[in-house]
């Protein structure tokens, strides 16, 4: 299981967010370069369709290749409490087969994304990975250097933790907690949920990217 | 005068003497004799002050010492320009309350919408980034990560029905443009063709797949329930399909399992979560009052950390725990935390937003010190609590009470028998009230719901309410 929110930010202050992560986080940014796949079984396989999702990492000098099922996420009054999503989530790593595995049995590719921006992971309650990418699409076929933003002016942030069904209370409030810190910058919501942009973000963002006026003692 | 006048005049004469030698004794205390706590305070403070120039003359002292007031002092010039930059970047003026601010004018907003919707969508779900059929032709050179994997001549051909709408009826078991029998898979050349169904013996496996998984919500020790809160209303998802496919394999394994976790299931979330029922409802109507200003899109995050923040200081407070809840401390800033404790009220939601944001851009840029005195003056700000305002309802489990048990002296065996009737009733009378804190009893199912109270019913001797309703929890 995970906790998730999103949000947007504009492209402009997206350098901003970068340092005020970095101050958070203590740990240095991963560059993110990644191939999604997403792939839905074929009608043949039964009414339902199954839907996975194959990452490619690209940053990496060699490409290594992530499974990832996206499951139900918790729904009722409980979950309405939450402020995050939490849902169940598979993921592992795969060989370099696990496209043509997958074509072999029967899944067909739906769409492909290409994100690229960067990573912050660390350790403040509950293990965070904070993702801040722009996603492209490919106007041909596999065409990674053809990539183009679906939108230009604004980069999606994703925060997720991990979870287990019994302590999702305890990530879900620290994630919560952590989004505080943010909120100069960018509004977090479930993924579902809309959220526009933060008014004033561009003041914060120019304080955050200004050198100060301290002096040391 | 009689010996009594005597003895008052006396003792006149003793409370003033008294008081002279008290108008003595004061001038002496007012000199410099502190009290034991201050004077060790007020030691320490000197030796840090004068830590590194003791040995110097005391001209030269007094010359560091000026120096350094004169560093400090320009510090403070900075940090005040700081200041009043960033009030007039805010437009707050002197000493006065957050105006609104920039806005946006309504094109900027709409578009501002709308790619964030075109964003959104893509990312989640796919939408704007499937190519039809006919366009997906291969690239004429595969990007090197791809260019081993799949092989370049008919490798291209998996494209997936676009359309996203799979038939629902059944009569997909003989599909219609995939022959069974025809074409039997072609062991290496059958990788870039869309794959045929595995034929007429693998039949029977469709319907295993394809069957809804509904039965399994009704049991409560089903494997992945607790996760999920499937109802018969849902659509089918894939969750719910390896749902059914995990409990087919694995249902004996998690039987006791499920049991014991769910019993042993730590109740003070969802008790508390009972208590705030009314509270929180109260809340959002209030926040909702309150945050008309800044518009709809500060409104959602504020409204769910305030939700959110409040749930926790109420989980703190029935554990009772002095301490703070973890999340919080593991900020590593007490002060914050203390206001962790203290926002749970509805008047703070808009607060937060605005204090929280200043507060931390200000982190960003301003050593430590400053950061702590200003969570220091948020402090006295953020002290409602939730005393003030809420109308005072009747405690949920009363509620309950009167739902679920119409009488409270009939007896044992008949109230049985009742129960049994009422149980539909019951279930929905619960369920009503139970909005917030359904958590626990979410993950149950509402089903399960039935189950445990089934249960419940059949231990219960007395008609002692908030105690079966710990129990009916775990």
């Amino acid at each position: 299981m995970e906790c998730v929110v999103q949000g947007i930010i504009e492209t402009q202050h997206v350098e901003a967010l970068e340092v005020l992560l970095q101050g958070l986080s203590g740990v240095p940014k991963e560059r993110v370069r990644v191939h999604e796949l997403c792939l839905k079984s074929g009608p043949n396989l039964g009414v339902v369709p199954s839907e996975v999702r194959l990452l490619c990492d690209l940053a990496q000098p060699t490409p290594s290749w992530t499974i990832r099922h996206v499951g139900g996420a918790m729904r009722g009054a409980g979950a309405e409490q939450i402020s995050v999503l939490v849902r169940t989530i598979v993921e592992s790593k795969a060989s370099n087969n696990v496209l043509r595995y997958f074509y072999g049995i029967g899944y067909k590719l739906d769409h492909e994304v290409l994100k690229v921006g960067f990573a912050f992971r660390f350790q403040r309650g509950a293990q965070f990975t904070v993702t801040v990418t722009s996603a492209n699409k490919m106007p041909k076929l596999h065409a990674t250097d053809e990539a183009v933003a679906v939108t230009p002016g604004i980069q999606l942030v994703e925060i997720t933790a991990p979870a287990a069904a019994n302590n999702y209370n305890d990530v879900a409030s620290s994630v919560t907690a952590f989004c505080e810190y943010l909120a100069p910058l960018l509004h977090l919501s479930k993924p579902g949920n809309s959220t526009g942009i933060v008014l004033t973000a561009g003041a914060a963002a120019a304080s955050l990217m200004s050198s100060g006026g301290a002096k040391t003692l | 005068m009689n010996a009594l006048d005597v003895s008052i005049t006396e003792w006149n004469l003793f409370w003033v003497g008294h008081a002279k030698f008290k108008r003595c004794v004061l001038p002496v205390m007012l000199s410099s004799k502190l009290l034991p706590e201050m004077e060790i305070e007020e030691t320490t403070k000197r030796e840090q002050l004068l830590s590194g120039i003791t040995n110097l003359p005391v001209p030269s002292q007094m010359e560091k010492l000026k120096a350094r007031i004169d560093m400090i002092a320009s510090a403070c010039e900075t940090a005040e320009r700081v200041i009043a930059e960033c009030r007039k970047t805010y437009g707050l003026g002197t000493r006065q309350g957050a105006n609104l601010g920039p806005t946006l004018d309504k094109a900027q907003a709409a578009k501002i919408q709308e790619q964030e919707g075109l964003l959104r969508a893509a990312v989640n779900y796919g939408e704007g980034l499937r190519v039809p059929g006919d366009q997906r032709q291969p690239h004429s050179s595969l990007p090197s990560h791809l260019m081993e994997v799949l092989p370049s001549g008919d490798g291209a051909h998996n494209f997936g029905d676009n359309s996203g709408v799979y038939p629902k009826n059944t009569s997909t078991f003989t599909p219609n443009g995939v022959n069974t029998q025809g074409n039997a898979m072609q062991a290496s050349g059958g990788l870039g063709r869309s794959a045929p169904s595995p034929g007429t013996a693998g039949t029977p496996n469709f319907e295993n797949v394809s069957t809804p998984p509904m039965p399994y919500a009704n049991s409560p020790r089903s494997g992945t329930n607790m996760m999920n809160t499937p109802s018969p209303q849902q659509h089918l998802t894939p969750q719910q399909q390896r749902q059914k496919l995990m409990q087919a394999s694995q249902q004996q394994q998690l039987h006791a399992q499920q049991q014991q976790q769910q019993q042993l299931r730590p109740s003070a979330a969802s008790l508390l979560a009972q208590n705030t029922v009314s509270q929180l409802q109260d809340l959002q109507g209030q926040s909702q009052q309150k945050l008309q200003v800044p518009g709809q899109q500060q409104m959602q995050y504020s409204q769910a950390q305030a939700l959110s923040q409040f749930q926790n200081r109420q989980m703190q407070a029935a554990r009772m725990q002095p301490g703070m809840s973890q999340s919080q401390l593991n900020q590593g800033n007490q002060l914050r935390s203390h206001l962790g404790q203290f926002t749970g009220a509805a008047n703070s939601a808009m607060f937060t937003a605005a204090q929280a944001s200043s507060n931390s851009q200000m982190m960003a840029n301003i050593p430590g010190t400053m950061q702590s005195l200003q969570s220091q003056s948020i402090l006295p700000q953020m002290q409602f609590g939730l005393t003030g305002g809420h109308p005072q309802r009747s405690h949920p489990t009363q509620m309950m009470n009167d739902q679920m048990f119409g009488m409270g002296s009939t007896n044992t065996s008949s109230m049985m028998g009742m129960q049994q009737q009422q149980q539909q009733q019951q279930q929905q009378g619960v369920y009503g009230n139970m909005q917030g804190g359904g958590q626990n009893l979410q993950q149950q199912g509402m089903v399960g719901l039935q189950n445990q109270q089934n249960q419940l019913q059949n231990q219960m001797q007395n008609p002692n309410f908030p105690q079966q309703r710990q129990q009916n929890q775990q």
